[in-house]
C-alpha cells in the first residue's frame, strides 16, 4: 500500500482518495460494467448501514464520498469537515471492508444503469466519444465501455452480486491500494487515518495488469453514428498512442500543446479563428498506465463537417510529418514549464497528482518534474516524437451527426470507408 | 490619483479581503495568498445580458469574444499568445448581472495582465472583420450549447416563459437571430458605455504585494475618465398567477422537464432559507425529491435543484431526468406531494441542520483556492455590491431554523408561481407537434 500526505491549512478540509488498481480496463471481456457496479453498490450500504443510513450519516456532516471510475482504477474519493474526518474516515473504511452488496441495491442499479446509457445518447459529446473509445483501436483494454451495455448489464445480473463480492475480496486489498490525504490533517494524524482505512483488510496482493494492447488496425475509416435533427457534428479522430511515462512523454507534451493544447494552437488557429466553424478544436493524448489514444475533438456546424475533417486530417498529416518549428516548441515549453504551479497551487492538486503518478508505478515526483525535462528537450527531439507517435494514416474518425445531411461530404473527406450506425445502438 | 481604502473583511483562514477605489471610479479586491507563486486576475464589468435590448440579445456574450481580439497595440491573436506564453490561462463568462474576464498567471507576470486588461478596457480594435469571424463562432456555440442539447434548450425556454417582462427572460447568449443581427454601430456603442473604470472591479487573489498592485493599476488606469453609465432600467417581473406548461418533442429517450418556482433575488433575507429547501429537495443523497423519484419510485434517473444567484428575483429550479417507462406529469404530480408534506409538516431541526453542514463544505470548498477566491469575491461585488455579502449570506444559512423552512415553501413554492418546461422523446414517425404552450398567465 502507497499512501500519499499532503497537508495544508488553507481551509478546514480534508479531501483523500482510496485508488484500487485495476479499473474499467480490468473488467472481463462481455461483462463490461463489472467495476463500476461493484463500486457504486459498496457505496451503497457498509457495516451496519444500509445505503439510507449511510447517506444520512454523510450528509449529516456534511460530507462526501463518491465513487469514480477511471481505465486503471477504481476511486472512493471523500470530502470532509476537519471536524468530522474522523467520522467520515471510519464511514471509507466500511465501504472498503465490509460492503453489504445489498441484494436489492444490485438489482436498483442494473435497473439504472441502462439509464445512464440514455443519459449518454442525449448528449452528443459524450456519445462521440464512447463510440470513439469503442472503435478507436479494436480489442484494446480502454475500449472496453466503463458503463457496460446492455448484454453486459445482463451478463452482470446473471452473475448476481457474487461476482462484484468476488471482485471486491480480490482488489480492495491493503497492496493494491493507493492512497491519498490532503488538506487540513498534519502527518502524524493523516498517517492515524491512513491506518484505519486499511487496518481491516488483507494484505493482498496487486492486481496484474491487463493484457498488452494489440496494434490498431491500420488505415482510416469513418464512423458516422446517426442521430436525428443535429446543426452539428461531434467530431473525435484519432488513434492509439503511447502510454503517459513512455520516454517522449515530455516531447510529446510539447507536440500536443503547439498542435491542439492552446487557444494559440494551430488547430484552435485554422477551425475557430480562421474559419468560425466550431466554438473549440483541439487534441489530447489520453494519460494512461498503458498505451491509450491520441485524440483531435471538433463539434463543427454540420454544413462543414466534411470539410472540417478533411482540414483536421490535412493538418495532423502536415504536422507528423514535418513537426512543430522550432519557435512552436519555445513557445509551447515557455506555457508549459510556466502553468506547472497551477497544477500544484493546491494541497488536494498535489496529492492527486502523485496518487496518479504512483497508480502509473512512475518515479515520486515525476509530473511535477516535467518541466525539468521540457528544458531539456530540443525542436529535434519533438519532431522525431512526433514522426515516431503520430500515424494520420491509421486515423479513425467518429462524427455524431444526421447521417442524411452529413454523409455526402464526409465521403469526401479522405477519411476512409464510412459506416453507418445508429445513435442508440451502442 | 490615489486610492481609498473603503471595505475590508477576512475572506477564509489567513487570507483578508481589502476594496480599494480610484478617482476615476475604478475599485479594486486585493486579496493576499502566498501559499503558491500565482494570481488570480480578474476584470468584472457590470454588465450582463440584463443591461441589452430586445432585438439585440446576446450583445454582452459577445463582448467575452470580442475582448480577446485586436487592440490599439496588440495585433490580432497577440493577447492569448502573450498570456500562454507565461503558462497562464486566460477565460471570460457572461450572465446576467455580470461579465467578467480572468487572468489566471505566474506570480511574477502580474504587471502584463494589468497592462493587458487595461489596454483592452480603453483600446480594443471594433472592425467588420474579426467581429464577423467571432460572430461566427458564436453561432457554433449555440448550436453546440443550445441547439444540439436538450438540456440548454430547456434551461432557455424556463427562462423565456417565466419571466414575460424582466430582461432575465432572454438567454445569456442571445437568441441566434438577434446574434446574427447585432450590427458595428450598436457594439462599438455597447464597448463605449460599459467598458469603462467606474463599472468594473478588479480583483486580484494571490502572491504580490499590495502596494505595488495599487501602484500598477494606477499607473495603467488612472488616466482613463469614467463614463457616463445609463441609469439602471427597472423592470419588474409581474407576479405569476397561472402555472405555465410548455412541451416539446427532442430526440431524446425518456422526458426531461425543468420546473421553476419564482424566487427572490440573492440579497433577500428569504434567499437562505431557500437555499437550504433546495438542499432539502434534491442537494444531497439524502435529499426528499431525490430519494423519492430515484431511489423508492424509480421514477426518475436524476433530480437536481438550484437556486440561481441572480441580483433581481429569479427560479428555484428543479431538473428531472425520468426513468424508462415514467412521464413528466407523473414527476410534478410527485414533487407537489413532496412539497405539500413539507408545507404539512416542516422538517426537523436535524433536517435543517443537514442541510447547513453541506451549505458549510460548499462554502469552504468554493474558496479552496486563488480562483475561487476572486470569482466569489467578484460575484457578491458585482451582483450584489459587495464582496462582504459573501460573509453576510453565510451567516444568514447558519441562522435558517426549520419554521424559516417552513415558511419559504408555504411563500415560493406553489403551483401558481412555477413554469414547467418538458422535453419528450419525439414519435418514431416523425409525427410531432410543434413547440407548444398549454396555460400561461
Amino acid at each position: 500500500m502507497k499512501a500519499i500526505v499532503e497537508p495544508s491549512p488553507d481551509t478546514p478540509l480534508v479531501w483523500f482518495e482510496v485508488a484500487i488498481r485495476g479499473g474499467a480496463s480490468a473488467d472481463p471481456i462481455g461483462v463490461e460494467g463489472l467495476h463500476r457496479h461493484a463500486g457504486l453498490l459498496a457505496r451503497r450500504g457498509a457495516g451496519r448501514r444500509q445505503r439510507a443510513e449511510l447517506d444520512d450519516t454523510l450528509d449529516s456532516l456534511g460530507a462526501a464520498l463518491d465513487v469514480s471510475l477511471s481505465r486503471d482504477s477504481l476511486a472512493l474519493s471523500g470530502l470532509a469537515l476537519t471536524r468530522h474526518m474522523d467520522a467520515v474516515i471510519d464511514l471509507a473504511a466500511d465501504i472498503l471492508a465490509e460492503p453489504r452488496f445489498d441484494d436489492d441495491e444490485h438489482a436498483r442499479l442494473l435497473r439504472e444503469t441502462p439509464q445512464v446509457l440514455d443519459e449518454i445518447r442525449d448528449d452528443d459529446s459524450a456519445l462521440a466519444t464512447r463510440w470513439f473509445d469503442w472503435l478507436c483501436s479494436p480489442g484494446h483494454p480502454y475500449g472496453r465501455t466503463s458503463l457496460g451495455t446492455e448484454a453486459s448489464l445482463a451478463r452482470i445480473g446473471e452473475l448476481g452480486r457474487d461476482a462484484a463480492r468476488e471482485l471486491w475480496r480480490r482488489e480492495v486489498v491493503a497492496d493494491n491500494l493507493v492512497i491519498g490525504l490532503a488538506g487540513d490533517v498534519d502527518e502524524a494524524t493523516a498517517e492515524r487515518l491512513v491506518q484505519r482505512l486499511v487496518e481491516r483488510l488483507p494484505k493482498g496482493a496487486r492486481v496484474a495488469d491487463a493484457p498488452e494492447p494489440r496494434p490498431p488496425q491500420p488505415g482510416r475509416r469513418t464512423i458516422l453514428v446517426d442521430k436525428p435533427d443535429r446543426t452539428q457534428a461531434q467530431l473525435r479522430i484519432g488513434h492509439l498512442a503511447s502510454r503517459y511515462g513512455h520516454p517522449d512523454t515530455a516531447a510529446l507534451a510539447i507536440a500536443e500543446a503547439v498542435f491542439g493544447g492552446m487557444f494559440s494552437s494551430r488547430l484552435m488557429q485554422e477551425i475557430r479563428v480562421k474559419r468560425g466553424w466550431s466554438y473549440g478544436a483541439g487534441c489530447a493524448l489520453r494519460r494512461s498506465r498503458l498505451p491509450h489514444w491520441f485524440e483531435i475533438w471538433t463539434a463543427a456546424g454540420i454544413d462543414v463537417a466534411g470539410a472540417a475533417v478533411a482540414l483536421e486530417l490535412e493538418l495532423y498529416a502536415d504536422y507528423a510529418e514535418h513537426g512543430p518549428t522550432d519557435d512552436e516548441v519555445d513557445f509551447a515549453r515557455s506555457y508549459l514549464v510556466g502553468a506547472m504551479p497551477f497544477h500544484v497551487a493546491t494541497a488536494r492538486q498535489r496529492m492527486q497528482l502523485a496518487v496518479r503518478d504512483s497508480l502509473f508505478d512512475l518515479p515520486v515526483g515525476y509530473t511535477a518534474r516535467l518541466p525539468e525535462l521540457l528544458g531539456q528537450l530540443a525542436a529535434s527531439d519533438v519532431r522525431a516524437a512526433c514522426s515516431r507517435h503520430f500515424h494520420p494514416e491509421n486515423a479513425v474518425t467518429v462524427a455524431v451527426t444526421t447521417a442524411e445531411h452529413a454523409r455526402p461530404a464526409l465521403e469526401a473527406a479522405n477519411a476512409g470507408p464510412i459506416t453507418v450506425v445508429r445513435h442508440d445502438e451502442y | 490619483m490615489s486610492w481609498q481604502l473603503e471595505a475590508e473583511a477576512p475572506i477564509g483562514r489567513g487570507v483578508t479581503a481589502k476594496r480599494y477605489r480610484l478617482g476615476n471610479g475604478l475599485g479594486l479586491i486585493a486579496a493576499i495568498d502566498k501559499r503558491a507563486p500565482i494570481v488570480a486576475l480578474q476584470t468584472w464589468f457590470r454588465v450582463g445580458s440584463r443591461h441589452e435590448r430586445p432585438g439585440a440579445t446576446g450583445m454582452a456574450h459577445l463582448f467575452e469574444h470580442l475582448m480577446f481580439g485586436q487592440t490599439e497595440s496588440l495585433p490580432p491573436g497577440e493577447f492569448d499568445r502573450l498570456v500562454e506564453r507565461t503558462g497562464g490561462e486566460s477565460n471570460a463568462a457572461t450572465w446576467v448581472d455580470w461579465t467578467y474576464y480572468k487572468l489566471s498567471l505566474p506570480a511574477r507576470d502580474l504587471a502584463l495582465g494589468v497592462r493587458l486588461e487595461a489596454e483592452r478596457m480603453q483600446h480594443l480594435v471594433l472592425e467588420p472583420t474579426p467581429v464577423e469571424a467571432e460572430r461566427d463562432v458564436v453561432t457554433n456555440e449555440r448550436r453546440e450549447r443550445v441547439e444540439d442539447d436538450v438540456d440548454g434548450w430547456l434551461d432557455e425556454q424556463l427562462m423565456a416563459h417565466a419571466f414575460t417582462v424582466h430582461p432575465y427572460r432572454w438567454p445569456t447568449i442571445g437568441w441566434m437571430e438577434d446574434i446574427r443581427a447585432l450590427a458595428l454601430p450598436e457594439i462599438r456603442a455597447f464597448y463605449r458605455t460599459w467598458y469603462a473604470p467606474n463599472n468594473a472591479t478588479i480583483v486580484c487573489v494571490g502572491d504580490f504585494d499590495d502596494e505595488h498592485l495599487r501602484e500598477l493599476i494606477a499607473q495603467h488606469y488612472g488616466h482613463i475618465p469614467a463614463a457616463q453609465l445609463p441609469a439602471p432600467a427597472e423592470l419588474p417581473e409581474p407576479v405569476q398567477s397561472k402555472e405555465r406548461v410548455v412541451r416539446a418533442p427532442k430526440p431524446i429517450a425518456t422526458d426531461r422537464l425543468l420546473v421553476g418556482y419564482k424566487a427572490p433575488g440573492q440579497d433577500h433575507p428569504d434567499w437562505a432559507a431557500l437555499e437550504i429547501v433546495s438542499t432539502l429537495l434534491a442537494g444531497c443523497p439524502s435529499a426528499r425529491l431525490y430519494r423519492k423519484l430515484v431511489i423508492d419510485q424509480e421514477a426518475a434517473s436524476s433530480v437536481d435543484a438550484q437556486l440561481t444567484p441572480f441580483r433581481d428575483p429569479s427560479l428555484l429550479r428543479l431538473a428531472v431526468t425520468t426513468a424508462r417507462g415514467h412521464g413528466a406529469d407523473e414527476i410534478v404530480a410527485a414533487i407537489d406531494r413532496e412539497i405539500a408534506g413539507l408545507v404539512e409538516q416542516p422538517p426537523a431541526p436535524s433536517e435543517v441542520e443537514k442541510a447547513k453542514a453541506l451549505a458549510e463544505t460548499d462554502f469552504w470548498s468554493a474558496l479552496a483556492d486563488v480562483d475561487g477566491k476572486a470569482e466569489a469575491l467578484g460575484h457578491y461585488e458585482t451582483a450584489l455590491g459587495d464582496f462582504r455579502r459573501l460573509s453576510a449570506i453565510a451567516e444568514r444559512l447558519t441562522a435558517v431554523t426549520a419554521a424559516d423552512v417552513a415558511r419559504a415553501v408555504r411563500t415560493y413554492l406553489v403551483p401558481a408561481h412555477r413554469t414547467i418546461v418538458i422535453a419528450e422523446p419525439e414519435h418514431p414517425d416523425g409525427d410531432d407537434a410543434d413547440d407548444g404552450e398549454d396555460a400561461g398567465a
